[in-house]
C-alpha cells in the first residue's frame, strides 16, 4: 500500500524528458562504418581502433594495424606517443618499446607549463604504457591549466586526465569541474543541451564526465532533464564532419550505455504503433543509447486508456521479451478501434533515466457494410417503398429513377468485421458521378441516433448541386478511418436523376486571372493655363508706362541733377547703388540667397561708406546754406 | 453736398501747388507714379488671373513697400514735422530709406520666382 503510493508519487511528480533523437541501428552501423575508414596516420589510427573498441568491435588485422603503429612512430614526439600508446592498448599483444628518453619526455611534459592538452596527452600515455606517475603533481599542473586556459575543452582534457590519475589523489577540485562546465552548456528550447563548440565538445564533455564520476564513484552532477537533453544533442547528428567528431560520438554513446550511474533508455515502436486482429502483438524496442537492447529490464504497461472515452483498458501489464523485443498481445484485450495513450515504464536498474515513456497505440480493425437498402420512395406516401437489399461488393441489378414525385433512398450499417460492434468512421461520403459530362456530386451520410446510416435524394432540393443536368449517375459509397484497414469504394448502384427545367451545361468559366490588366497611362501635371503672350505683353507695357509719368512730372516740377558733384565718394556711391540694383536683376536669373547676401555685404558696405560721406557732406552744405541765408535774412531784417 | 466737395478739393489743390515745397511735390510725384503701378498689377490679376501667383505678390508687395517707405521719407524730410524729428537729418532719412529699400527689394526679388 504505502509502496504503491510512493510508486504513484514518482510516477506522477516526474515529467521527465523522453529522448527525441537517438542511434538507430543503422546509424550505429554508419559510425562503424565513419570509424573504419583506411588509416592514414597515427591520429586517424588511435581515432578507429580506440572509437570502434568503444562500441565493442575490435579490429580484424590487429598486427597490421601494431606494424603501422610501430613505423609510423615519433618518439620524440608528445602526440605521436600518446596516439600509439592508446591505440597499441587496445589491440592485443601490440607493445610499444620504451626506452628512459621517452619515459623522461613524457615525465618533463607534466608541468604547468606545458598546455592541458600536452599534460593530457603525456599521462595517458604513460598510463597506457604502464609507467609510474606522480599523480599530485599532475593534479596541481591540471588545476594550474584550468586557471589558465579556461575554454572548455581545456578543462574537458584535464577531466579526461585525472580519470587516468590514482584514486588517491585529490581530485576533489577537478571534480568540481563537472558541475562548472555543465552550467555553460546552453539550453536550445528545452530539448537540447550543447557547447557553443558544437557537437564533439558536448560528447567529449559527457564521456569525460561519466569516465571521472567511475572512477571516483561519485555521481555525477547532471540532472536527469539535462541527461536526455545531452542525449538529444549528441545523437542529433547522423552524419559526422571528421573521424575525430565520430569518435566523440562513439566515446559518449558508450559512457552513456555503460556507466555506473545514468543510463538513459531509448523505447520506440518497432514499425508503427498500431495493433489489429492481422498482428495483435505491440512491439517495442526497449535500448540503450548503442540500440543494444536491455535484456535485464521489465518493461510494464502502467495504464493504457482510450483517447476517445477516457476508460481504462489495462493496468500494469508486462511485456514479455522475444528475440530482443519485448511484446504485448494488446488485442487480447479486446479493446475497440480508436487511438490508445500508452504508459510504460522501464524497470529493473536503478541507473535508467527517462524510463516512463508515453506511447499513442493505434487499434486498426476492419469495417463491413450491414444491410444496404435501397429504396425509391414516393413523395406523396402513397405507394409503399420498394426496397432492393444490395450486397457488397456487388452492383443493384436494376438502377434507380428519383424525378419530381420520387426520392431515392439509401440504409445502411457499418459494423466491425470481428466484433460486430457498430462503428461510426469519419469519412461516410456518396458520390454520384455522371458518366457522360463528367460531374460529380458528394454527399455526406450521417448516422441516426441507433448508428444506422442514412441517405435520401430530393431532386427538388438538390437542383442546384446537379446544376439540373438529368442523366444517369453512378452511386458509389466511400467509407474511410485512420483506424479502418479497408476502406471501401463501392459503386452500389446507377440512378437516374430527372430535373424540371433543364439548364444548358454551363461550361465552367475559368476565371482567368493571369490576362494583361489594361495599361495604366501615366497623367502629367498639366500645366496651368496661361493668359495668351500678347495680353501679358501688353500688360508688362502698361505697367512700365507710370515710370514715364513719372519722368514727365518730374521734368515739369523742375527736378534736376544742378547739384550733382564730382566728388569720389558720390561717385563710387552711385556706382555702389547701380551695383546693387544689378545684383538685384543677377539674383533674380542666377543665384540663390546666400550668393546673394555674399556679394551685398561687400558691394553694400562699400556703398554705404561711400554714401554717408556723400550725405555728410551734403549735410554739411546745406546747413552752410541754411545757416548763410538766415545770416542774409538777420542782415537785411536790421 | 457735391459743391462743398468740389470747392474743398480745389482749394486743396491750389495750397497744395501753392505752399508745398518743390521735393516735397518730388516725392509726391513718385508715390502717385508707385501707387498707379501697383493698380494696374491690381488689374491685371483682376482680369487675366492670379497665375503665377507668387510674382503677382511680391510685385504687389514691392509697390505697397516702397509707398511706404516713401511716405516715411516725405514725413521726415517735411521741415513742417522738423519738430518730432530732431534726431533725423533729411539726409539721414533719405540713407534709411535707401536701406530699407535694398532689404524690400531682396525679399521681393527672393520671391517673384
Amino acid at each position: 500500500g504505502y509502496f504503491g503510493l510512493l510508486i504513484l508519487s514518482l510516477v506522477l511528480g516526474t515529467q521527465t524528458l523522453t529522448p527525441t533523437h537517438h542511434l538507430t541501428a543503422s546509424d550505429v552501423a554508419r559510425l562503424q562504418a565513419a570509424l573504419s575508414q583506411p588509416f592514414t596516420d597515427l591520429e586517424s589510427v588511435y581515432y578507429s581502433v580506440v572509437g570502434l573498441s568503444k562500441l565493442g568491435i575490435f579490429v580484424a588485422d590487429a598486427d597490421e594495424t601494431c606494424k603501422f603503429i610501430k613505423s609510423n612512430l615519433d618518439a620524440s614526439s608528445v602526440e605521436s606517443l600518446f596516439y600509439a600508446a592508446e591505440a597499441s592498448q587496445v589491440l592485443s599483444g601490440c607493445e610499444i618499446p620504451v626506452l628512459n628518453e621517452t619515459r623522461d619526455l613524457l615525465l618533463a611534459a607534466v608541468s604547468e607549463d606545458s598546455t592541458a592538452s600536452q599534460i593530457h596527452q603525456s599521462v595517458s600515455a604513460l598510463s597506457s604504457l604502464g609507467l609510474p606517475l606522480a599523480s599530485q603533481e599532475v593534479v596541481s599542473a591540471l588545476k594550474a591549466r584550468i586557471s589558465k586556459e579556461d575554454n572548455v575543452l581545456a578543462i574537458i582534457l584535464a577531466l579526461q586526465t585525472a580519470s587516468r590519475l590514482s584514486q588517491q589523489a585529490e581530485l576533489g577540485d577537478i571534480l568540481e569541474e563537472i558541475e562548472d562546465l555543465a552550467a555553460r552548456l546552453d539550453d536550445l528550447g528545452g530539448v537540447y543541451l550543447q557547447f557553443e563548440e558544437g557537437v564533439e565538445a558536448t560528447a567529449l564533455f559527457v564521456s569525460s564526465a561519466y569516465a571521472l564520476s567511475d572512477h571516483v564513484d561519485m555521481e555525477p552532477p547532471l540532472k536527469e532533464d539535462q541527461v536526455i537533453q545531452l542525449v538529444n544533442s549528441i545523437f542529433s547528428k547522423k552524419s559526422w564532419d571528421s573521424l575525430s567528431e565520430a569518435f566523440s560520438v562513439a566515446s559518449a554513446a558508450a559512457a552513456l550505455s555503460n556507466n555506473r550511474f545514468q543510463v538513459p533508455v531509448i523505447v520506440s515502436a518497432r514499425g508503427p504503433a498500431a495493433v489489429s486482429h492481422s498482428q495483435p502483438l505491440l512491439q517495442l524496442h526497449v535500448t540503450d543509447v548503442l540500440c543494444q537492447p536491455l535484456t535485464s529490464a521489465t518493461v510494464l504497461v502502467e495504464s493504457a486508456t482510450a483517447v476517445s472515452s477516457k476508460s481504462a483498458i489495462l493496468s500494469q501489464a508486462p511485456f514479455s521479451l522475444k528475440d530482443g523485443v519485448f511484446e504485448l498481445n494488446f488485442m487480447g484485450s479486446k479493446p475497440a478501434s480508436g487511438y490508445y495513450q500508452f504508459s510504460v515504464a522501464v524497470t529493473g536498474d536503478s541507473r535508467f533515466v527517462a524510463n516512463h515513456v508515453e506511447l499513442k497505440v493505434k487499434v486498426s480493425t476492419r469495417v463491413a457494410i450491414n444491410n444496404m437498402d435501397l429504396s425509391v420512395v414516393d413523395k406523396d406516401q402513397s405507394i409503399g417503398p420498394k426496397t432492393s437489399r444490395v450486397e457488397y461488393p456487388s452492383k443493384a441489378k436494376a438502377s434507380f429513377m428519383a424525378d419530381s414525385h420520387q426520392n431515392f433512398a439509401m440504409t445502411f450499417q457499418l459494423i466491425d468485421e470481428t466484433t460486430g460492434v457498430e462503428l461510426t468512421p469519419h469519412q461516410t461520403f456518396v458520390r454520384l458521378h455522371n458518366q457522360k459530362t463528367g460531374q460529380e456530386v458528394v454527399f455526406v451520410a450521417e448516422p441516426d441516433s441507433k448508428n444506422v446510416y442514412k441517405f435520401e435524394l430530393d431532386t427538388a432540393v438538390t437542383k442546384t448541386e446537379f446544376d439540373s443536368i438529368s442523366g444517369t449517375y453512378a452511386l458509389y459509397l466511400m467509407v474511410g478511418d485512420a483506424t479502418l484497414e479497408n476502406p471501401i469504394l463501392w459503386h452500389v448502384a446507377d440512378v437516374v436523376l430527372k430535373f424540371l427545367e433543364e439548364e444548358a451545361p454551363s461550361t465552367i468559366q475559368t476565371k482567368n486571372v493571369y490576362t494583361p490588366k489594361p495599361e495604366i497611362q501615366h497623367l502629367f501635371r498639366e500645366p496651368e493655363k496661361k493668359p495668351p503672350t500678347v495680353v501679358s505683353n501688353a500688360f508688362t507695357a502698361l505697367v512700365l508706362s507710370p515710370f514715364l509719368l513719372l519722368l514727365i512730372l518730374w521734368f515739369k516740377l523742375g527736378a534736376n541733377i544742378s547739384n550733382f558733384t564730382l566728388s569720389p565718394s558720390t561717385i563710387l556711391f552711385h556706382i555702389g547703388h547701380a551695383a546693387i540694383l544689378g545684383l538685384m536683376y543677377v539674383y533674380w536669373t542666377h543665384l540663390n540667397m546666400f550668393q546673394t547676401l555674399k556679394y551685398l555685404a561687400i558691394i553694400g558696405s562699400l556703398t554705404f561708406l561711400a554714401g554717408n560721406r556723400m550725405l555728410a557732406q551734403k549735410a554739411v552744405k546745406r546747413i552752410a546754406a541754411e545757416q548763410s541765408s538766415r545770416l542774409a535774412k538777420y542782415r537785411s531784417l536790421r | 453736398m457735391s459743391n462743398s466737395v468740389i470747392s474743398v478739393i480745389s482749394r486743396f489743390l491750389d495750397e497744395y501747388v501753392s505752399s508745398t515745397q518743390n521735393k516735397l511735390k518730388v516725392v509726391d510725384a513718385y508715390l502717385f507714379y508707385i501707387m498707379m503701378t501697383g493698380a494696374l498689377q491690381f488689374l491685371y490679376c483682376l482680369l487675366v488671373g492670379t497665375f503665377p501667383f507668387n510674382s503677382f505678390l511680391s510685385g504687389f508687395i514691392s509697390c505697397v513697400g516702397s509707398f511706404i517707405l516713401a511716405v516715411c521719407l516725405r514725413i521726415q524730410i517735411n521741415p513742417q514735422n522738423k519738430g518730432e524729428f530732431l534726431s533725423i537729418s533729411p539726409e539721414r532719412a533719405f540713407a534709411d530709406f535707401l536701406f530699407a529699400h535694398t532689404v524690400l527689394h531682396l525679399v521681393v526679388i527672393n520671391f517673384i520666382g
